[in-house]
């Protein structure tokens, strides 16, 4: 038991979909057995065909959706409603525009009911850990892309959550920019040994960041494949997009996904003219 | 009147006190002291040449016969007559009276409706019991109910401020309740993820993110305020600027009455002034909307 950190159990999710014009509700099964195992202080990437359902997993696991069937256990005991065990950083940062950096970091805090001279103290540092020591009393407006996601990090670091859940984080930033933020992230979880479950749909940075890939089918969300990543991948000194290895692994995941990334697309096509496609992405991501 | 509070969105969004982080900023105190204080002068004469220009044909045209005096009397005797409005008290009352239904009616409105619609706009239900009947007050025009106020609640005071209440209300509402509804569910999302309860919700997310749309409410109302205000004060009162407009223009003395509506003026951007000013206070983490 003490070696799962956040167990699935045949987790499965329906939505029920207004039909076009207006018509019956159907039912949409966007999650169906999902049975996966996060070890503690492990860093799981998760990736799929777009519509796959990541975000609902997400939204089951930050507890603000629960499962049709199945349960998700956090440390054995199953997930309830939002709480501050589990961090969640988003890909649209989700900054609140009025507090600056560090009262943004100190929100959760805030909500926590701790004394502002100590949740002032704390935000400092969770924002010099991760590299933003001089920004303290910025706006979000104030900051490029990459300095927001990163505040979005030090806040959900900052309540020390047990797990922390990224959905696409660095998805709307530049390359190089996210190539900067994927080794922070790595040294920032080494320095803290949290759990992060990583959702993705880069393969690249799947295989760069993730201990473990996990890959997904196209809809409905199953999980296909866990791909282990060898050890020579997790150097920290060297950079391991240059190693032979790399290549043969990213080949692997994407072999898994190639496929699963077809059968998406054949979906959406066939799921009618553009508008129902967009109708059940939209459902598969809120 | 919508062009003038463009060019002092703009002038905001310049001229707000932008904290100095940049390095040349600390090095060079003194240049970065005087440089500004030079610019906005300048800038200030730039946009003041159209209303320099339109005085000075205001003044001319008269004295040259362009237009008859009588009607349109030049600007140096509008305020003449104003100066001797204020030497004889007259003024005072005028502008007192206007302010004091104004404000009094423009602020009961603010601190009844804004909950009302926080409440209106976090509650569904409530919005939907309460929606048809919002539509049909709305759409009817406050100046319509005016003789209504009359005959119920007499020519006093109370029907003027009452409907200096009901004017403010609905851009008050209106926006009020659009604010909370137009809340980026993304924050919420996030704010619940760290465990918030309903009333942190409310009050560290849904009141801040609202607050900007709630004060464009709170500006339309005021300028709302004013015409209603005016409007009513030239149906039946014995004191006001709406009075004093119409009074002196049956008594014919028309250069007072010119001083009259510049009155109403003053009172308009001094109150638009002010509100801007709050919102600078209040909404200093806000993007400044360049060009």
């Amino acid at each position: 038991m003490t070696s799962v950190k956040i167990g699935f159990e045949h987790v499965r999710k329906e939505f029920s979909v207004r039909g076009e014009g207006g018509g019956k509700a159907r039912r949409f099964v966007a999650l169906e057995d999902i049975t996966l195992d996060v070890r503690p202080g492990e860093f799981l990437a998760l990736v799929g065909p777009s519509g796959c359902g990541k975000s609902t997993l997400l939204d089951l696991l930050g507890g603000l959706a629960t499962p049709t069937s199945g349960r998700i256990l956090l440390d054995g005991r199953p997930i309830e409603g939002p709480a501050r065990d589990r961090g969640i950083v988003f890909q649209q940062y989700a900054l609140f525009p009025w507090r600056t950096a560090a009262q943004n970091v100190e929100f959760g805090l805030d909500i926590a009911g701790m004394k502002r001279r100590e949740r002032r103290e704390r935000a400092l540092h969770y924002l010099e850990l991760v590299g933003l020591a001089g920004f303290a009393d910025r706006y979000p407006h104030e900051l490029s892309g990459g300095m927001k996601q990163r505040v979005a990090i030090a806040r959900s670091l900052a309540y020390d959550p047990e797990v922390l859940l990224m959905d696409e984080p660095f998805a709307a930033l530049d390359a190089q920019t996210r190539e900067t933020l994927q080794d922070e992230l790595t040294r920032i979880w080494r320095a803290t040994g949290k759990t992060i479950l990583f959702i993705t749909h880069g393969i690249d940075e799947a295989v760069v960041l993730g201990q473990r890939v996990a890959v997904m089918t196209s809809r409905p969300g199953r999980i296909k494949h866990v791909v282990e990543i060898p050890p020579a991948l997790q150097s920290e000194e060297e950079d391991v997009r240059s190693l032979p290895e790399f290549g043969r692994v990213r080949h692997e995941v994407w072999s898994l996904l190639r496929e699963e990334v077809l059968k998406a697309q054949q979906q959406a096509a066939a799921a009618g003219a553009g508008r129902g496609a967009r109708v059940l992405e939209d459902v598969a991501h809120v | 009147m919508s062009s003038l509070e463009m060019l002092s969105l703009l002038e905001l969004a310049r001229g707000g006190p932008i904290p100095a982080v940049g390095t040349d900023a600390q090095s060079l105190p003194t240049r970065n002291f005087l440089r500004p204080s030079i610019r906005r002068l300048a800038a200030l004469g730039q946009r003041s040449v159209l209303l320099i220009a339109l005085i000075a044909a205001w003044e001319a045209a008269p004295r040259f016969g362009l237009i008859d005096p009588v009607f349109l009397p030049p600007f140096s005797e509008v305020i003449a007559a104003g100066w001797h409005l204020a030497q004889t008290g007259e003024l005072y009352d005028d502008v007192s009276a206007s302010l004091l239904r104004a404000l009094s009616g423009f602020l009961i409105s603010v601190a009844l409706i804004v909950p009302l619609g926080l409440a209106i706009g976090w509650y569904a239900r409530l919005g939907d019991l309460l929606n048809q009947f919002i539509e049909i007050c709305r759409n009817t025009a406050p100046l319509a109910l005016l003789p209504v106020f009359i005959l119920l609640l007499g020519i006093g005071e109370l029907s003027k401020i009452t409907m200096v209440i009901y004017s403010c209300a609905w851009p008050l509402l209106l926006n009020t309740i659009a604010a909370v509804k137009q809340v980026d569910p993304l924050l919420i999302k996030s704010a619940r993820t760290m465990g918030a309860s309903p009333q942190q919700l409310f009050r560290k997310v849904i009141l801040p993110a609202a607050l900007p749309t709630i004060f464009v409410g709170i500006r339309l109302a005021s300028a709302s305020a004013m015409l209603v205000l005016v409007a009513s004060e030239m149906v039946g009162a014995k004191a006001g600027l709406g009075y004093l407009i119409i009074n002196s223009q049956y008594s014919f003395l028309i250069p007072q009455m010119y001083f009259g509506i510049l009155g109403i003026t003053a009172i308009g951007l001094t109150f638009n002034s002010i509100l801007l000013a709050f919102e600078r206070r209040f909404m200093r983490w806000k993007e400044p909307a360049t060009a």
